[in-house]
Order: structure tokens, then sequence, then C-alpha cells
């Protein structure tokens, strides 16, 4: 796939997208450690499968949102065969706009006052 | 982790992840089992069942959406690589498609007439349940006899097996108030026959139980066709009239296009409104046998049990009725489905013509995969670079089978295009075998077809391709382009595919040939007449002007003389048909049983039988068929006279082979009227040019007022003449209608048409299959050229001459020829039994055909092999060598 540098083209990423950039916002990590981190954060509401991970894994790192990382942790930790990702400047740059974009949208939401209490009948 | 340790849902979990795309799974299979390994752990951590069952559902979930999309990307990818590859070989691209397409396009042409005329279901609601009946007198030979009124009202009223009975039977009749006189064919039938088919009409109405009663107004449901084209569409025309026979006519309903069978007609009436139908004679005459009858099974009754139904109704109206039934005739009565009767004349040709056509396709296949082979051999650096690039195998399998289907779909929709186009031509071929043929078009089968075809052909010849590619792959870059092993094994590849494109060749070409030389011999037949400069026109009077005993005699008497009294005619007669007629061809003989004088018949045995036709004096004469013993008719032959008859020589020789057959008496009604034979003439063949002569009588067209052709020899040209003669004719009664004008030499031309198209057709689906492979041919010994500079250099410079290359590759290319011819000619002994039912004096096994096929397949051969092989012969060997 082309990579296409239009940050825009990229929105709406799906919940699994952002929750995989969200993951690797602070640091490289391999793909049981996002699973895991993903489903901490998300008190389990978001689950990843193996498959679905790194379907979207492939995904993200032919369009360049992520790279795999050259850098390893120290050798005691680390394992030969897991592969560690790492999110591009361009990534962060679609997260944050996909972060924005929700933003709007959420503050659309309160002006409208979706949130009131629904009143007793 | 070594595989017997892993535990059973590690190794389901990679049984899964198969269906991955291999690329997918060399990337990310082991991480992704190392990940569901690490949550299994943390699941058997808590021990919960639930926990399990929900892993393995995510796990399965998460892999099921992710394979097809995973799958959809590499597709595209390779669609995407494999448009800029063909399109770096435009030469290769089109010269595939185009094969392809021939191929397939034949193939999808005569398909959509196979599905719509022997596939789909008749457009009649239920229609399995429709059967045709039959009567037939099977020691004679008769196995299509019509019924009688008496007989129709007997097997409606005692069978068992049909929840309907319907009778038919076509006249012509003369239809006044529309212009000329008009002659139009019409279709007798019961007040149920639309109910009993579930036919319904398109405006109007169709006839009910009170059309059919005596002295019901008499009413008209028109045909589709004639609505449309002798009509103008008209929608107003319910409720207008008709002038015919005496009566006017109403128009009640136009019916919707269905096939009409067993005849083609214009309009139907009720059996009250025909006046033959309806005479007291007809209705209570046993023997008048006219009518066709038709059925519908009750539901859930099988055909089988219909039949023996039949069979024994006619076996009790043969106790009841011996006299219209004699025992030596063999009488019985059978069903057979409605489906089967309107498609079984045309099945063998389309049968046949499909096997051709799938012939045709394998061979665009096989040359294809050829020409795929050898853009292989240019292609094996960039397959080998790509391989040591990291490229999966069956990545690159993946890929070149896309390329494939990419050429094969192309093709498909090119082959469609043709087959589209092909239609009308088809439609018209068609409609000379079956009733069906306005049915044909392309459907959503038809569509399918192609596809598969597409498929089938992409796989064919892709698989070819890619496993020649495989075995090569890993030796591409350690040998270089020319690599010899597996060049040595990729051309005997070739080769087989040459040698199989040959022999189906030869087969196409050796069905073709028969039926070419059958044509030949048709068109070499003695009819038994001489079919040059003599016109036949068929007329019919407007019979309820004449009533009375001697209803025609004397107005036929008197067009005759006008027509013979015309400057430029040679001879003149009158008669009921002409030889060749086209009704005559698909009808057949009529046969008559009949009774020598002095020749009781043996209990058992079965009666002669004839065809008897009516001739005015000078029919012998006009047709110059030859009389060979006593006398043709003379004018005071009429209907006062002592009755008389004239044989075909054919009768004569099998009935007294040894003794005079004029002076002989026969009957027709058990002796209640004696004819004396007066002459013998040679035989005709009537009903076709591939049809033996057969038993048949003239009796006089004064003694039996059969009127129904004129017939002239002239000095004038045809067209004038026709003109000329339709003036005279309406000169002597203008409510004549001149329905038919045509020389006998164009219906002789006529009657030859479905077996010319058939060979046509045939010829050149054998002609496109020759010329594929010849391309072949000259491709592969190109190829096989260009691979061998260097040898043919070395054997130059060690002193070969000219000669012996141009003779080496010529032999190479007649030896792969001879082997194909070899093996077609074993597969087409096994498979021209096919066609022996469309051969006319030419065995299945010609072989002067085989011998000429051979001739031009190997000539074809060495002409191709022979640009190649002078290619090499004007190899410099100084060049050749220093070129290495």
């Amino acid at each position: 796939m082309a990579k296409t540098n239009d940050v825009q083209s990229h929105l709406p990423l799906t919940p699994a997208m952002f929750q995989i950039l969200l993951a690797l916002a602070d640091g490289e990590k391999h793909g049981y450690a996002i699973l895991k981190e993903v489903a901490l954060r998300t008190d389990d509401k978001v689950r990843l499968s193996a498959g679905t991970l790194y379907g979207n894994l492939a995904r993200l790192e032919s369009s360049g949102l992520i790279v795999e990382s050259q850098k390893r942790p120290e050798t005691r930790f680390d394992d030969e065969r897991r592969r560690y990702y790492r999110l591009t400047e361009f990534g962060r740059e679609v997260a944050v706009a996909e972060a924005n974009r929700m933003d709007e949208a959420l503050g659309q939401a309160r002006a409208k006052k979706l949130f009131r209490k629904p009143r007793l009948a | 982790m070594p595989e017997s340790k892993k535990s059973l849902s590690q190794r389901a979990f990679r049984g899964l992840l198969k269906i991955l795309p291999f690329d997918f799974r060399a990337n990310f299979g082991g991480e992704m089992e190392r990940v569901f390994d690490e949550q299994k752990r943390d699941v058997e951590k808590r021990g919960g069942i639930v926990d399990f069952a929900r892993l393995w559902w995510e796990a399965l979930t998460g892999i099921f959406r992710t394979a097809p999309r995973e799958h959809w990307e590499i597709l595209k990818h390779d669609c995407a690589y494999a448009t800029r590859m063909l399109q770096k070989s435009p030469w290769f691209s089109i010269t595939a498609i185009l094969t392809l397409a021939l191929g397939i396009g034949a193939n999808t042409a005569i398909f959509s007439v196979v599905n719509s005329v022997l596939l789909r279901p008749l457009p009649y609601p239920q229609s399995q349940q429709l059967i045709f009946i039959r009567e037939q007198a099977l020691k004679v030979g008769a196995d299509h006899v019509p019924f009688s009124v008496p007989e129709i009202m007997d097997y409606r009223e005692r069978n068992h097996t049909l929840a309907d009975l319907a009778e038919y039977h076509g006249m012509a009749f003369t239809l006044f108030g529309h212009g000329d006189p008009d002659r139009i064919r019409s279709g007798v039938v019961s007040a149920n026959y639309f109910d009993m088919f579930g036919i319904r009409p398109m405006l109007g109405r169709t006839f009910i139980t009170a059309d059919d009663q005596p002295g019901a107004p008499p009413v008209l449901v028109l045909s589709y066709d004639y609505w449309k084209n002798s009509l103008g569409s008209d929608p107003q025309i319910v409720g207008k009239t008709f002038e015919m026979n005496d009566k006017v006519h109403t128009v009640v309903g136009v019916l919707p296009p269905v096939p009409q069978y067993p005849d083609k007609v214009d309009m139907y009436m009720p059996t009250s409104a025909c006046p033959f139908r309806s005479s007291k004679m007809h209705i209570e005459d046993r023997d008048m046998r006219m009518m066709e009858v038709f059925g519908r099974l009750k539901p859930g009754v099988t055909m089988e049990q219909s039949r023996a139904d039949m069979a024994a109704i006619a076996g009790h109206l043969q106790a009841e009725y011996p006299k219209s039934y004699p025992e030596n005739l063999g009488f019985t009565a059978d069903a057979s489905p409605l489906q089967l009767e309107l498609t079984h004349s045309a099945r063998p040709t389309l049968l046949i013509l499909l096997a051709a056509a799938v012939f045709v396709l394998l061979i665009a296949c096989a040359n294809v995969a050829n020409l795929t082979l050898s853009r292989m051999a240019r292609r094996e650096r960039e397959l080998s670079v790509r391989t040591a690039l990291g490229a999966g195998r069956s990545r690159l399998l993946r890929q070149l089978l896309t390329e494939s289907a990419i050429l094969a779909f192309g093709g498909g929709a090119l082959g469609l295009v043709f087959a589209y186009e092909s239609l009308h031509l088809l439609t018209q071929f068609a409609s000379r075998l079956t009733p069906r043929a306005h049915e044909i078009r392309i459907d959503a089968g038809v569509l399918l077809f192609a596809l598969a075809a597409a498929i089938g052909t992409s796989l064919i010849f892709g698989t070819i391709s890619a496993l020649f590619a495989r075995a090569n792959l890993s030796t591409g870059l350690k040998e270089g382009s020319s690599g010899a092993g597996s060049g040595l094994r990729r051309n005997r590849m070739r080769s087989a595919l040459i040698v199989s494109q040959i022999a189906f060749s030869f087969m196409l070409l050796i069905g073709a040939g028969l039926l070419i030389r059958s044509l030949m011999k048709m068109q070499e037949v003695n009819p038994g007449f001489v079919p040059q400069r003599v016109l036949a026109m068929k007329i019919n009077f407007n019979w309820a002007k004449y009533k009375g005993d001697d209803p025609f005699a004397d107005v036929a008497k008197k067009v005759l003389d006008a027509v013979q009294a015309e400057p430029g005619v040679l001879s003149a007669a009158i008669s009921s048909g002409y030889p060749l007629e086209a009704e005559m061809i698909t009808g057949g003989p009529n046969s008559n049983t009949f009774q020598v004088q002095g020749r009781p018949m043996q209990s058992g045995e079965a009666p002669p039988i004839a065809s008897v036709a009516s001739a005015s004096p000078d029919y012998f004469k006009t047709l110059g068929i030859p009389l060979l013993a006593g006398r043709t008719f003379a004018d005071t032959d009429d209907a006062k006279a002592q009755q008389v008859l004239i044989v075909s020589e054919h009768l004569k020789k099998s009935l007294w082979p040894n003794s005079d057959a004029v002076g002989q008496r026969v009957t027709f009604d058990q002796g209640e009227h004696w004819s004396t034979i007066v002459g013998v003439v040679g035989d005709v063949r009537e009903f076709g040019l591939d049809h033996a002569p057969e038993n048949e009588m003239y009796a006089p067209i004064a003694q039996t007022s059969n009127v129904g052709t004129i017939l002239l020899r002239t000095s004038m040209d045809p067209a004038g003449a026709m003109r000329r003669m339709r003036e005279v004719i309406h000169g002597v009664d203008s409510q004549t209608a001149i329905t038919q004008e045509m020389t006998i030499g164009q219906a002789r031309l006529k009657s030859l048409e479905s077996p010319r198209l058939t060979a046509t057709l045939l010829g050149l689906f054998a002609g496109l299959a020759l010329l594929i492979a010849a391309a072949g041919i000259g491709g592969i010994m190109a190829l096989a050229v260009s691979q061998r500079v260097h040898e043919i250099g070395i054997r130059m410079a060690l002193g070969a001459k000219r000669e012996n290359i141009l003779g080496m590759i010529l032999g190479q290319g007649t030896t792969l020829a001879m082997l194909g011819i070899a093996i077609g000619a074993l597969g087409a002994l096994a498979l021209t039994a096919m066609i022996k039912s469309l051969l006319f004096q030419v065995t299945p096994t010609d072989p002067m055909t085989f011998l000429v096929v051979a001739v031009v397949l190997a000539a074809t051969a060495l002409v191709a092999s022979y640009v190649p092989a002078r290619r090499a012969a004007r190899i410099d060997p100084v060049e050749a060598l220093r070129g290495e």
C-alpha cells in the first residue's frame, strides 16, 4: 500500500487501531504487551486477539504509522523471537488528529446537552 | 518447542493460522502463536472454563476476520503487478486473450443454444408433466400414427394417468379481407388445449368450452408472430373479424411467444370451427386419423406408468375394434415427454457442436500454456530474483495464477461479446432443428458457464505454467536463463502440449471432414429428377367456393391449361406436392397400407405400405422422372374412369422382383375399391437427399383432387416466370392463394441448409483449431531454434550444411506433428461413431477423410516449422559462437 502522508486520509481510525497507537505512545512494545496494555487500560472493554492484533499491526506498519523497532531492551529481558513496534512521528500525528476529532465530537455532544440526565416521566 | 511437546490447543491454533495468506503467516505466524501461548497461560492461571472458551472464541473470530482482508490485499497487489507485467509484453497478452476469447466465445455461444433448447424446462408451468402421445403400427414400421376423433374420445375417457388430454391438427385455409388472399396455417385444437399447457393469453382470452360446441360462433386465437408480423402488433385486434371458409371469425385473443409443435402456425381455432374436423364423417370414423394428442400427467404419475396406461388402452381398443386395428399391423400407443419430442432432432447436432467447442477451448488452453511457458523462459531471472529477495514460492505461484486469471477473464469477457454477436446466426441455425430456437438467449446460466469456462481455463493453463515455474525457480539463478536441465524438461512439456493440440485439431478436422464429405455425397446423389428450370408454386383454392362432387378438378384443369398456354412454358403439371418440399422433408412419407390382388395375407404378416402422391399427366415429364414401363397418366384417367396408379421402381422391385407390375391391381380399403397399376417410374428422393427412396405410388390428380402445387419447366428466367404465373393463376380465379414460389433447384439447396450449416460450424471450429495449432508449432520451433543457436553454430562449424540444419528443424516439427496425428487418429476412431447419425454414405472411419486430414495437418506443421527452420539454417556459425 502506498504510504500516504495525508493525516486526514487515515481518519477515522478503527477503535483497535487507535488503541494500538495509544499503547505505543509511551514507548515501544511487543505484541503481547500491546494486547495486555490495551486490555488493562480499557478495563477489558477493548480486547484484541492474536489475529486482529497482527492484522492491524500489518496495516499500521504498511501505512507508516508504526515501524518495527531495531533497538532492543537489555538482553536479559529480551526474547529473540519477539518483535517490538514503535510509533512513528507520522503515526503520532495521526493518533493526535484522531484524538482531536473525538474531542471535537465530544464537545459538540456537550454543547447539545446530550448528556443531561433523563427526566422521569 | 518441538512439535511433539506442543499442547493440543497450540497445535489447533497453528492449524487455524493456515487460512491466513502464506506471506502473512510467514511474517507474523510465530509471533501470533507466542501471543496465543501467553494469553493461554494467563487464562490457565485464573483457571476458569469461561475464560478459556472466551480466549478461543476471540482467537477464532479474530483470524476469520483478518484472513479475508489479508487475502484481498494480496489479490489487489497481485492484480496491479500482473497488469503491469502483461502491459510489458502486449503481444503475448493480446494473443493469449484473443485465443482464449475464441475458445470461450465458441463454447459460450454453443452452450447458450444447448442451455435454451436442451436444458431449460419448456416455458409452461410444471412442464415436465406434459407428454406427447402417438399411436404406432410397429409391424409396418410406422412409429407415429395420428389419432381419429373416436380414438381421442376413448383415450380421454379410459386413461388413469392423465390430468388432461388435448388434441391438435394443422390446416391451411385461405384468409380474405386483408389485401391479397392469404393462405394461413391454422392449428385446430380442443378448447382445453391452452389451459392444459398453462398458456395465458397476452391479449384477450384463449378458448372456453362453449367455443368448441357444434354451431358455436367461430373464434380465433392468434399466434404472437402472426400478430406481430402480419398485423403490426395491433393492440385493438381482439374483437376484429376475418373471413375464412365462408364464415366470419372473431379474434378473441393473442398468445405470448411460445414454442409451436408440431407445426408453426399463424392462428388457432377450436375443433368446431374446422370444416373437416367438425364433419360427421370425421367425428364418427375411427379410421380417419389426423389429430395429434398431447397430455398432462396427473401429479405423482411417472412417464412409465402413463406409457403402460396408453399401451393398455390400445390393447383394449384392438380387441373391441379388430377391423380398425388389424393384427398384422402391430398396433399400439406410446407416450414421450414433450420436451424430448421438441428437441430430439436437435440433440445430436448440438451436443456434437458443444464437444467440438470444448475441443477448441482445450486447444486454446494448451496454446496459451505454451505461450506462458515460453514467456516464463524469458522471465526466469525476474522470478528467481524475486525468490532470492524472499518471495515465498507459493507466493510466486499465486502471482502467476493471478496473471493467468486476468488473461482468462479478459478472454472470457471478449468471448462473451463474440457469443452475443453470433446469437442471431445461431438462432437461425437452431430454428431448423427445433421449435424452441426463439427461446435462445444469454441468461444467468450462460453467464455462469462463461465464468466457469474462464476459471477452468485459468486453472488449466495457469497450473501448467506455475508447476513448471516451481520446478525451475531454484535452478534459475544458478544456471542462467537458458538452464539446460530445466529447459529440457520444459521443452518436453511444450512438446507434449503441441502434440495434444495437434491431436485435438486432428479429431476436429476429421469431424468436419466427414460432415463435408457427407454434404458432398448428398449434393452428388441422383435425386431421380432434373431440378433445372423447374418452378414450383404452392396454390390453395378457396375450397368453400367449389362445393360438389368434384371440387377442384375443373378449376385445376383451367389453371393448368392457362399456364401451359403461356409462351416459354415447356411443360406444366399439377400435383399434391413436389420433391424436397420443406413440409415433405419434415413430415416424411405418408404410410398407406394396401393389398395386392391374388396375394392373400398370411395371418400376422405385415401388409406392404407406400407413400401416395397425386399428379397430373405431365408431372413426370416436367420433373424429368423417367418412365420405366407401361404408360404415364392421360387426361382420360378422370374421376369417372377406372382408378389407376403409377408405382416407383423401388416398389416394383420389392413386390414384383421378377414379374411385371403393370396390370397388377391393389386395394387400400380391403377390396372395396381396386386400382390398376399402369406404369413404373424411376425412384425419386422426395423426402430429403439423404432419405433413401421408398415405396411410392402416384394417383391421377383428377381421381384424388389433392391439388397443392403447380409445377412448370420453363425457358424463362425464374423471377419473371413467377410474376407472370401469378397473373395467369389469378386470371383464372382471383381468390387463389399462392403461398410459396421457388425453383426445385432452390428447394434442393434449402434441403441441404441444415447439414451445410452444421458442416460449416464444425469446419469453422476445425479451422480455428488448425490455426491455433499452427501458431503453436511455429512458436515452439522458433523458441527451440533461439535456444539452440550455440549448438547449431557448433554443428555448422563442424561441417553441417545448411540443408542439414533446415532438415533437422523441419524434422523435429514434423515428428511432433506425426505423433499428434497418430494420437488424434486413435481418438477420432473412438469418437466419430458419435456423429454417425449425421453422416450420409460416409463411414465414421472413412479412410479418404483420415488421409486428407493427416496430409493437411502434416503440411500445416511443415509450413509452420519452415520459418524458424530457415532462420536456423541462416545462422552464422562465427557469430553464434562469438555470442556465447
